[in-house]
């Protein structure tokens, strides 16, 4: 196990969220989409952390679990030192205010029928949040630090380009003053050039007023350049955690490795060799035995095709997998030694790509 | 002469709002077995260039002007101006075509078996078992797992990246001597986007097949493409070899768009574990919609290096429309100032 953050904000332990698949007339119960299947993790107070992974691997239903937007089947998750399991009805909804979420899709999640005056205003008058005169502050507070004009009020989402759209959803997130924020892809349906843009305007955020986020997305570079820490996800699990330069530097699980390979770079300096793993993601609603990755695997063996790999640690460095324990072992738990064998086992065994 | 070659193409859409210029004098040319990337953002009108070589702009979208050659036995045909049943045949034929959304641009009622060989059908006239026959080695070709089973498979039942295959196995059934690529790898994944472009790169050494390569990602032009396009607001602004446009793009709008990125080089962490994080460098501002292009060089309102007024150097940025220039060899830029930008200033504020 890995020691938690310190003074951390958010506790999530052994989080399971499993999706019934229902069949037939009587919609019985034929199996379950085990979308999140044993997670934990903590992230401390003004931190960050990035949760990477591919379509399909649970990170999005992490999100929504962590703030109860889907029930968890199993787990607990305490926010500020608040277990969050028992609140119900009224409790959870007033325990809502601290924590938010901005979406992908900013045409998506913005009311069209609501000007931006109502979208900021709906969550102030849910919680009693100031009078009149006092909504109409903070609004304009929340609008001035994601950088829109108080004018932008009158008007309708769909006047606003993506990314403005997108700042008007941070607004949203922002006006309640909350402590944590979850983001899912917040970036991912902007173009490049306001990427950037949205990237510095959420870590200006973060530094200014404290906030924690759990940052949510398929781009590593982008998770790399936000979080502090990253967890990458594969098929409702963690398989490696560690601070964001590490995993950048010294990825031990084979899954990491392929994936930091994959990302296209326009830097001809850091051209490597692309590891191309073959075939697809397995359903999570039948997730392989052993360890999840060990069909894609390319230096996978007996061991991983039977036995569940269990975290190993070094530091603040953890991973699940066979191959990279022993290693670790063996490099007596120097970690970066451990890493470079790792990258060229998997390099090694990896289907030569044809160019 | 190049296997395909476009000069001024002008395709503009006749809107109750007015015209609107979605291509506005795009010049490119394709050699035979080569890769071009064409990139910008989301509305500078590279998918609109691509649909217009296969004139499948729908109305109220019209070529206006300008020519788009392909060359072939009987010497260079004008695709601007060719006949639809010839079109027809060029179409999946000589030009094959690959889309960003396998799920809506495969038929969802016809088996993969059926589409691919469907093509074949069409252009080559055979027998429905050498068709069937074809489109099984097709699909051995682009490396489908399980060819046999997948044959009598629908759409649905495969994965993202199985049916990007079978539209790639779909575009090269007829070996076609261009395929045009239209966001090949944007809806899937990481990995198995790797899975795609090695592919690609493989067949395209295989059969010889040029590819017009659209994206808007920089990292997928940069592994994949021999040279590159950079599009802005309806026009080409830089066009280069690969190799050359990513050590040293000359175009402002070029330059803040790689700058953009996270660099993980300029990043370091603090002795108390923190995290240095330079701020990215942005472009300001969005692009510009083609009902309200900009007068003189589309991109100056978010450039930091434009002119404000006409100097001994060149005109203002506001003013002339800049031509793509050869600034060095085979590296064209559209800027007056490009090569000697000088230090950048806030936007919005032209110097003088």
């Amino acid at each position: 196990m890995t020691s938690p953050a310190p003074d951390p904000l958010v506790v999530v332990t052994d989080l399971e969220t499993h999706f019934p698949i229902r069949r037939g007339l009587l919609r019985r119960r034929v199996g379950e989409v085990r979308a999140v299947d044993g997670v934990s993790f903590s992230i401390g107070r003004g931190q960050t952390l990035g949760l990477v992974g591919e379509s399909g691997c649970g990170k999005t239903t992490v999100g929504r679990s962590v703030l109860r937007l889907v029930e968890p089947t199993a787990g607990t998750v305490s926010i500020a030192g608040q277990d969050l399991r028992p609140l119900g009805g009224a409790a959870l909804r007033r325990f809502r205010r601290r924590m938010q979420i901005v979406f992908q899709d900013p045409y998506g999640s913005l009311n069209p029928r609501m000007n931006v005056r109502q979208i900021l205003e709906e969550g102030l008058i849910i919680h009693g949040m100031g009078d009149a005169a006092g909504r109409m502050e903070r609004m304009t507070a929340a609008l001035d630090r994601t950088g829109m004009p108080a004018v932008a009020m009158a008007r309708y989402p769909h006047e606003f380009s993506g990314g403005q759209r997108q700042r008007i959803a941070i607004a949203r997130a922002l006006v309640l003053e909350p402590e944590f924020l979850v983001l899912d892809e917040p970036i991912s349906a902007l173009d490049v050039s306001i990427q950037a843009q949205v990237m510095n305007l959420l870590v200006d955020l973060r530094e200014r007023l404290g906030l924690t986020y759990l940052f949510i997305s398929h781009d590593l570079s982008a998770v790399d350049y936000v979080a502090d820490e990253v967890a990458v996800m594969y098929l409702g699990r963690i398989v490696e955690r560690a601070p964001a330069a590490t995993l950048r530097l010294e990825p031990l699980h084979p899954y990491t490795i392929a994936l930091l390979s994959a990302v296209p770079s326009v830097d001809v300096r850091r051209r490597r060799r692309r590891i191309v793993l073959t075939g697809d993601v397995p359903s999570p609603a039948r997730p392989p035995a052993g360890c999840r990755f060990h069909t894609r695997c390319p230096v996978a063996e007996a061991v991983c095709r039977e036995i569940d790999p269990p975290a190993t640690s070094v530091g603040d460095h953890l991973v699940h997998c066979h191959i990279a324990a022993r290693e670790l072992e063996r490099c007596g738990g120097n970690a970066g030694a451990a890493a470079e064998i790792m990258a060229a086992t998997v390099a090694a065994a990896a289907p030569t790509p044809v160019d | 002469m190049p296997l395909l070659d476009i000069s001024n193409l002008v395709t503009a859409f006749h809107t109750p709002a007015g015209r609107v210029p979605a291509v506005d004098g795009v010049s490119l040319s394709i050699d035979r077995g080569k890769t071009l990337g064409l990139v910008g953002e989301s509305g500078c009108g590279k998918s609109v260039t691509a649909m217009s070589i296969l004139r499948l702009v729908s109305a109220p979208g019209v070529i206006e002007s300008g020519s788009i050659l392909l060359d072939g036995p009987g010497g260079p045909v004008d695709l601007v101006s060719l006949p639809e049943p010839q079109l027809r045949k060029v179409r999946g034929g000589r030009i094959g075509m690959i889309f960003q959304e396998p799920m809506t641009s495969l038929n969802p009622v016809f088996t993969v078996g059926d589409q691919v060989a469907e093509a074949v059908l069409l252009h080559q006239g055979c027998s429905r078992e050498a068709a069937r026959a074809r489109a099984l080695e097709m699909l051995r070709l682009v490396r489908l797992a399980d060819p046999e089973r997948r044959l009598d498979e629908y759409p649905h039942q495969l994965s993202g990246g199985m049916r990007q295959r079978v539209m790639i196995a779909m575009a090269l059934a007829c070996e076609p001597d261009l395929v045009v690529a239209d966001e090949p790898t944007t809806a899937l994944d990481v990995t198995i986007q790797a899975q795609i472009l090695d592919l690609l790169a493989d067949l395209r050494r295989r059969l010889g097949t040029a590819i017009l390569l659209i994206t808007h990602d920089l990292g997928v032009v940069a592994e994949t493409c021999d040279e590159v396009a950079v599009m802005y607001a309806g026009r080409i602004v830089e066009r280069a070899p690969a190799e050359k446009l990513f050590r040293r793009p000359l175009h402002p709008y070029t330059i803040g768009l790689l700058a953009a990125r996270p660099d993980p080089d300029a990043m370091a962490t603090r002795a108390d574990g923190t995290t240095v994080r330079p701020r990215l460098t942005t472009i300001p501002g969005m692009v510009p919609s083609p009902q309200h292009f900009p007068p003189g060089c589309r991109f100056h309102p978010r450039c930091g290096y434009a002119h404000g007024r006409p100097g001994p150097d060149g005109p203002a940025c506001d003013g002339g429309v800049p031509e793509l220039r050869e600034l060095e060899p085979g590296h064209f830029v559209r800027c007056h100032y490009a090569g000697s930008l000088g230090e950048p200033h806030a936007v919005g504020a032209l110097s003088t």
